[in-house]
């Protein structure tokens, strides 16, 4: 199930509050637990069995990692931990890799691994084999767990029950933010409810559904035109006119996703770190990816850059480093070549940044940076969204001006004008203004904004939630 | 935030989404949506067989997004959004100059044309009796001045061209015959049918090409049917702002014998059904809207007999047919899996037209039929 469907919003986020909050408090995690399976169960029907397998094994391991350690046994701590990890990776890898690796094989001559069609199980129909959502973000809660216990920078869950409501709790399930145990573990035992917590929550998922349903699915349209296009259709300006649709629809989409989490985790009484701080308005890559999808950096920095040595080390085993988690994190966004290059596009440019580019960037004009990053990190959707490497090639040399096609044509001039007003509303929401503006008024002014915006974005969205037929979930790679 | 603040927030937002929730639960079903021209979702049958491959979910989201209460306001409220936010589109759906609705046409899948195409030269194979195929341009190709500025759309005429070229049929020039007319009212605004007069252009066009002699329109008397027809574009797009359409008529209903078979039974029906001009659907007053089979027959006895292969632009044609045919059979694919090629010789028909509007004839998947 996805939040921006009438219904999650009207029966299964109804129902799910209405129980939660008349429960007893003890009897929380319980709905809670529930409430995400099915959510899960209701987009990946048998695949809720992963559910199950991951709960159950994960919390065997942090129990085994916790006794071990309390025995003395460092080296039991760490076969556990290791072992935990080994299970998530292989999972991980199974479904989202199998198929990639067996064709990328079989590309090369190399047909010894089958790609998988069907899950074949003794007693039961073949199941169609595919990327259960959200498994990217599940499997690495999960790995952060046992290592979290291991690094004795969380208490290994004792209740089964309130372990699974880690694994599941459907807020972030699907599509982040990829939230570490040691952030959540306390808040999964014991959490306060409260109504200023609820209504901070309604105005951030509020925010979160608008930018989803508002503008990432509407710019969404526009580069889906685009991306349709045959080359010799295209134009230079259309080219980046699609690109800079798609720059918008992901930021929308995914910060939008991000949002609705954060809310309606706030609106069951959890925090969760902030996934997103404007990234569009970096002035070098370096800044872009402090500001971009935070809980993946920070998973990748704390998980495997650190333990890799970090930056305390030779220079040549640092780069390597970089090289390591940059390949990983292109490859985490998708099984396929374009993802890997893509990884490795941020790590050049992030090699270039620390050792040429930062110190005149940081001097030069405050544009000079913003157009910098922006273009290369819309070149960088445009490595991202193509999936299709002969056709990545022929867009690319087209924004250049290498297709041999026109500047301009009718069709751009529609496109732009049609969406014109749409893209300056996803440019200004790109930035701060809004927040500032907002923070500058009285409280009167405030409240009665507020009620405005949450009135009228639920009258809009229900408006597009029922009408559209668009309604993209973009993260089904991942 | 103030406590107060917060309450009213909190029960702002529940208020809203339990109140749509419920109030959505209490409504009774409408099984049929007049606004929107279709088939809202039934309630999802329960099984574990729907469970296991996931179409109870699938079913019980179309159910709840299609029953939803307000879901008419809903629908028209996102299409004047998308217009304030400076769309020119909505659905699929151009809004075009002249308070005109214009469907988007997309490119073909070529394999299926080529198919196609390939069971229509079948069909021209296994009869002895002349076939003429006609694909009728839609709005947006000959009304494309009235299309926003650089909108993007299939070049139909250039595709019916290829098409005609290969085609084994002989062909009817329906963008040459309505081309030059294009400051007429061919279409209706609101709606992807053509009008009677684009109709009435038509059938000058496949006389024409069948070598008979065309008709004269001076020699009718138009009469207006209705004023208040809002068509499929008004459906599809959710545009509520514009003013209706009228539909036309130019041949009188007289001695003409019109047998349907809208269930498989044969029934007594007429060139125009005045109780869907009571209804949303109204351009189902040309002979009643889609069924397997019509036959009218004519006073003109002597005349040939043909079958058209239909889609829902024969409907308004039909009546011009009457004056040049003894009788006129209109055949539809979608619901009658007879063969032709039996039912020609069956009824000694002397002529066979194939006749789709272009967006119909690339949408259609029964064309393999054809060759039956």
């Amino acid at each position: 199930m996805v939040f921006s469907t009438p219904i999650f919003m009207f029966y299964f986020l109804v129902l799910t509050l209405l129980v939660y909050y008349i429960v007893p408090r003890k009897g929380r995690n319980v709905v809670l637990l529930i409430s995400s399976l099915l959510f899960y169960y209701w987009g990946e029907q048998i695949y809720v069995v992963i559910m199950f397998l991951s709960t159950a094994i994960d919390f065997t391991h942090g129990l085994l990692v916790e006794r071990c350690k309390a025995r003395g046994n460092h080296r039991g701590a760490r076969m556990a931990v290791v072992s935990s990890i080994i299970f998530n990776l292989a999972l991980l890898c199974f479904f989202k890799y199998w198929n990639f690796i067996a064709g990328s094989l079989a590309d090369a001559g190399l047909e010894f691994l089958p790609t998988i069609e069907y899950i074949r199980l003794p007693f039961m129909d073949p199941i169609p084999f595919h990327l259960p959502i959200g498994i990217s973000f599940y499997t690495f809660q999960t790995m952060s767990y046992t290592i979290d216990v291991y690094r004795g920078d969380a208490r290994a869950q004792r209740s089964i029950l309130n372990f699974g409501t880690f694994v599941t709790l459907f807020p972030q399930l699907i599509a982040g933010p990829i939230i570490k145990y040691k952030d959540l573990g306390d808040q999964i035992n014991e959490r306060t409810c409260s109504t200023e917590k609820f209504a901070s929550g309604v105005q951030i998922f509020m925010v979160g559904l608008a930018k989803k349903l508002l503008i990432a699915n509407n710019v969404g349209a526009l580069w889906d035109s685009y991306k349709a296009m045959a080359l010799s259709d295209l134009t230079v300006a259309g080219a980046w006119l699609g690109v800079l649709a798609f720059t918008f629809q992901i930021y929308f989409d995914f910060s939008g996703y991000s949002d609705m989490a954060v809310g309606l985790g706030r609106i069951l009484g959890f925090e969760f770190l902030p996934n997103f701080n404007y990234p569009y308005i970096s002035k070098s890559i370096t800044e872009f990816w402090r500001r971009w999808h935070i809980s993946l950096s920070t998973w990748f920095r704390e998980y495997l850059y650190i333990p890799l040595g970090g930056n305390r080390c030779s220079k040549s085993r640092w780069m390597f480093n970089l090289f390591v988690v940059w390949a990983a994190t292109g490859i985490w966004h998708g099984a396929n070549w374009t993802f890997l290059f893509w990884g490795l596009y941020f790590f050049a440019l992030l090699m270039l940044e620390k050792f040429v580019l930062l110190k005149p960037l940081e001097k030069a004009p405050a544009v000079v940076g913003h157009v910098y990053t922006l273009a290369l990190v819309m070149v960088s959707w445009t490595i991202f969204a193509i999936e299709d490497l002969s056709h990545l090639g022929g867009y690319l040399k087209v924004m250049f001006g290498l297709g041999g096609v026109p500047l301009a044509d009718g069709t751009f001039r529609y496109f732009l004008s049609s969406y014109l007003p749409i893209l300056c509303l996803a440019a200004v929401s790109s930035t701060p203004l809004g927040r500032t503006v907002y923070r500058s008024m009285g409280q009167k002014a405030q409240y009665a904004m507020c009620t405005v915006l949450v009135a009228g974005g639920l009258l809009i969205c229900t408006a597009y939630l029922v009408a559209s037929t668009y309604n993209p979930f973009l993260y089904f790679n991942f | 935030m103030s406590k107060k603040f917060s309450v009213f927030l909190t029960a702002l937002f529940c208020a809203f989404i339990g109140g749509a929730a419920v109030i959505s639960l209490l409504l009774p079903d409408k099984a049929f949506s007049p606004l929107e021209n279709r088939y809202l979702q039934k309630p999802p049958k329960l099984s574990l067989e729907t469970l296991n491959s996931g179409k109870f979910m699938k079913d019980a989201e179309d159910y709840v997004s299609d029953h939803i209460v307000g879901r008419d306001f809903w629908v028209a409220a996102k299409a004047w959004s998308e217009r304030l936010s400076g769309k020119k589109e909505n659905n699929g759906v151009y809004f075009g100059a002249q308070d005109t609705l214009i469907t988007r046409v997309d490119a073909p899948d070529q394999s299926k044309l080529d198919k196609d195409m390939a069971a229509l030269d079948a069909l021209v194979g296994n009869l002895s009796v002349p076939v003429y195929f006609g694909l009728i341009p839609s709005a947006a190709e000959i009304w494309k001045d009235r299309l926003p500025a650089g909108a993007p759309t299939l070049d139909e005429k250039d595709l019916i061209h290829q098409l005609y070229f290969s085609a084994g049929a002989s062909t009817i020039d329906l963008y040459g015959a309505l081309a030059p007319h294009s400051g007429e009212d061919l279409y209706y605004r609101t709606d992807h049918h053509w009008t009677s007069l684009g109709a009435f252009y038509g059938a000058n066009a496949l006389f024409q090409a069948m070598g008979l002699e065309p008709l004269e329109l001076d020699s009718y008397q138009k009469t207006t049917v209705t004023d208040q027809f809002y068509g499929t574009g008004f459906s599809t797009s959710g545009v509520r702002w514009l003013p209706p359409d009228r539909i036309d008529t130019y041949v009188p209903d007289q001695g003409v014998k019109v047998t349907s078979y809208f269930k498989g039974m044969p029934e007594e029906g007429s060139l125009y059904v005045d109780s869907y001009l009571e209804e949303k659907d109204k351009y189902s007053y040309f002979l009643g809207g889609n069924q397997a089979l019509c036959v009218i027959e004519t006073e003109h006895t002597d005349a040939p007999r043909v079958l058209v292969v239909r889609d829902s632009y024969s409907d308004s044609l039909a009546p011009f047919l009457t004056e040049r045919f003894s009788q006129i059979h209109l055949f539809d694919l979608r619901y009658n899996l007879n063969s032709i090629q039996r039912y020609v010789e069956d009824q000694e028909i002397d002529a066979v037209v194939v006749l789709y509007s272009l967006p119909n004839f690339l949408s259609d998947q029964n064309l393999g039929l054809l060759a039956r």
